[in-house]
């Protein structure tokens, strides 16, 4: 194992990474975000109408590949910001001022990039205002991108910007533009391979290269059927009536799938006590536990191959849990686990803040104190204690329920 | 002694002959100290065992007043992620030390905690900042260190600390805070503690909020408020057959009371054998118990592993082995 992953290392860092390699420049080569194109065309001809314009969307869209795409269009300089410049306000304006007023040496104008404005919000105070006041004052077209423009801490600035909405794309897109690829690169993959890499890859475009390239260059490829299906989405729903019901090979089951196998195994974990009972719910959760560790271990090592091993036991696995096919109809549920636990963030908000302020104090983690809070609620009761963390009021009466 | 109120920073011990346990490592660790310069350490073991108390220690024997200075602590898993690494740890790591000593020292707490690509960088970083800054960090589980990590640091194994120890850390402080501690009393502290001196530190002062005088049933009382409730209930649930209701309280209990998958584990183990089934089937379920619990410390989804287990004990209520 080690003899094999040092050479492979030692090439993915010589080598240009495919996302960097295959760049797009020109507004053609964006796939799949035609409308995204019309948009940014418009802001720029328009400009100063509208002075920002912000592309959000999930990693992998082509937010940066856009911008890059729009510089060379016409013929514009791009001056990069980023999170980490900006800490405070000062320092945004150190930077910014200039560059909003000079004009550029080279070439006929510029565009401001700010990459990941989210970023901005967290510890950078006074980050956010200030770039509202730059948008307002600059004469270069601003153009922002991040993942999430509906956090409430970046409404200022999308008051004063054009909103561009980048969305993951399809997975025909991503098959077809991993064959051209591929075949530029004169790597042998199969379709039914190039179809993983692109339902794994959610519309990450940047991912579903990287995987590309650490496979080929890994040599690693994955002996997979070779028979071409036709990329149909099916629904999910369908999916999980097939796998539930019938006793036939589901191992292909989940490539024409939009979701990601994380995503059905969501599902699939919402739904088995649905169909399945007792023995078999017990062998189906068996096969759906080793599915995951799979799961586990692709994330902890990146070892992309076990993908294979977590797709049957999440498939056939699930299927072969029971003896007969199974007759009548289900209906069946979305995934709420995630929902709750997003609810039930929003209600232990003060237990949390408590905890962090103890655990900085005590050097532990906020995680710890969380864990043992019933222990720790009688010693935060003490006022000497509540004044050492300056707990707040709101605080304080959480402590007293 | 420091001011405050909280017991287990008021008696954190400050100087290397205050620390309970870990000698070997206490010995070792001296006279590096000694020498005015360590090289990167790592520190693994379960929680409550000395080891941010003695990366404390370690930059205060170093810098002496001045160890606020040059001492930079972050706790991974609260900050986990490649930022924390590139702009907190740069940010210290690149300036100059402001002491005799030609070097800063970060704590990286909990750094097993950290993501793989946060721990790639922070590989870099301690390469490149080696002349200015050492880390200490400390980790549960070492195989949770990327290897190029693990190969730039000295690594102490700490062990769980024994009764004895704990025992002398509570009397010190029963002494100073007048406190009495009845003989049972002391065991179900230990117990409850599971090893970890300072949940036993907290466990103590909870108790004495009530009392000076520490008995069983007031600690049992304190502890009593720990214990994930309605274990019993999700359990009752799967054995009677029921799974989605044995399911949907399992989550709401972790929920409410923000227990993590591994506290579940072991409050499910312990429950086992209160169960009415046959000794054969509760082997049966440690077995897939301790499985479980494995492969949530290995990386696994903790809701999908138990409910996994959860079936397991849906067959048990029939009498079949797991």
């Amino acid at each position: 194992m080690q003899d094999k992953a040092n050479p492979l290392n030692k090439m993915s860092e010589d080598k240009q990474s495919f996302a960097e390699k295959y760049r797009i420049k020109s507004y053609s080569e964006l796939i799949g975000q035609s409308k995204a194109v019309e948009v940014i065309k418009k802001f720029l001809n328009e400009f100063p109408k509208k002075r920002g314009l912000i592309l959000h969307g999930p990693a992998g869209t082509g937010k940066t590949s856009l911008v890059i795409s729009a510089s060379k269009e016409n013929n514009l300089e791009i001056l990069e910001l980023n999170s980490s410049d900006l800490r405070n306000r000062a320092q945004l304006e150190e930077r910014l001022k200039p560059a909003t007023q000079q004009q550029s040496l080279f070439k006929k104008g510029k565009i401001l990039l700010m990459d990941e404005v989210d970023g901005v919000t967290g510890t950078d105070r006074g980050g956010i205002p200030e770039l509202v006041k730059l948008i307002n004052s600059t004469k270069y077209p601003i153009i922002m991108t991040c993942n999430d423009v509906w956090q409430s801490k970046l409404s200022p600035v999308r008051a004063k910007s054009t909103l561009v909405e980048m969305k993951p794309l399809n997975v025909g897109l991503v098959v077809s533009l991993l064959k051209k690829i591929a075949e530029k690169e004169n790597i042998n993959e199969n379709i039914y391979f190039l179809n993983q890499i692109a339902i794994k890859s959610q519309g990450d475009v940047r991912a579903a290269l990287n995987d590309l390239q650490s496979h080929s260059q890994g040599k690693d490829i994955l002996e997979v059927d070779t028979k071409e299906k036709r990329d149909v989405e099916e629904n999910i729903f369908n999916i999980l009536r097939k796998l539930f019901k019938e006793r036939s090979d589901s191992r292909k089951l989940f490539d024409k799938s939009a979701l990601s196998l994380d995503e059905i195994l969501l599902w699939i974990e919402e739904n088995i006590p649905k169909e399945y009972k007792n023995e078999v719910l017990a062998r189906a959760y068996y096969a759906l536990g080793n599915a995951d560790v799979f799961r586990g271990r692709i994330y902890k090592n990146q070892s992309w191959r076990f993908l294979l091993y977590q797709s049957i036991f999440q498939s056939a696995g699930i299927t072969y849990a029971k003896p007969n096919p199974l007759p009548g109809f289900t209906k069946y549920d979305r995934p709420k686990r995630i929902l709750k636990i997003w609810i039930n963030n929003q209600k232990i908000a003060k237990k949390k803040t408590i905890s962090k302020k103890f655990a900085r104090l005590v050097h532990c983690s906020t995680k710890r104190a969380m864990r043992d809070f019933s222990i720790l609620k009688p010693i935060l009761l003490n006022p000497n204690v509540q004044q050492e963390l300056q707990l707040s009021d709101e605080e304080r009466d959480f402590l007293q329920k | 002694m420091s001011q405050t109120d909280i017991w287990t920073e008021r008696y954190r011990p400050a100087k290397f002959d205050e620390m309970v346990g870990q000698q070997e490592i206490l010995k070792r660790v001296k006279s590096l100290v000694q020498a005015m310069n360590i090289p990167h350490l790592l520190f693994a073991g379960p929680a409550g065992i000395g080891k941010s108390t003695l990366a404390l220690i370690i930059v205060k024997a170093l810098f002496g007043e001045s160890w606020k200075d040059n001492y930079l602590e972050l706790n991974a898993s609260d900050e986990r992620g490649i930022d924390v690494v590139r702009q907190k740890v740069k940010d210290f790591a690149r300036t100059k030390a402001i002491s005799n000593v030609p070097f800063k020292v970060i704590f990286l707490d909990e750094a097993d905690a950290l993501t793989k690509e946060a721990q790639q960088a922070l590989r870099r970083t301690m390469e490149n900042y080696t002349n200015t800054c050492r880390f200490i960090m400390s980790c549960n589980y070492s195989s949770r260190i990327i290897d190029p990590i693990q190969s730039r640091c000295v690594v102490f194994r700490f062990k769980l600390l024994e009764k004895k120890d704990i025992r002398e850390v509570l009397n010190r402080i029963a002494e100073k805070e007048n406190l009495t501690i009845s003989e049972d009393a002391f065991d179900i502290l230990y117990e409850g503690s599971e090893g970890d001196c300072r949940r036993a530190i907290n466990l103590l002062q909870a108790t004495a909020s009530i009392s000076l005088n520490i008995n069983q049933e007031m600690v049992n009382m304190i502890l009593s408020t720990t214990k994930p409730k309605d274990i019993r209930v999700v359990l009752d649930y799967a054995l009677a057959g029921d799974f989605v209701n044995a399911r949907d309280k399992l989550l709401d209990v972790m929920l409410k009371e923000s227990v993590s998958g591994t506290d579940m584990i072991k409050a499910i183990q312990k429950e086992i054998w209160n169960l009415d089934i046959e000794p054969e089937i509760k082997v049966k379920l440690t077995e897939k118990t301790g499985e479980t619990e494995f492969r949530m410390i290995e990386g696994s989804d903790e809701f999908v592993q138990l409910q996994s287990l959860l079936a397991s004990f849906v067959l048990a209520g029939q009498g079949k082995p797991a």
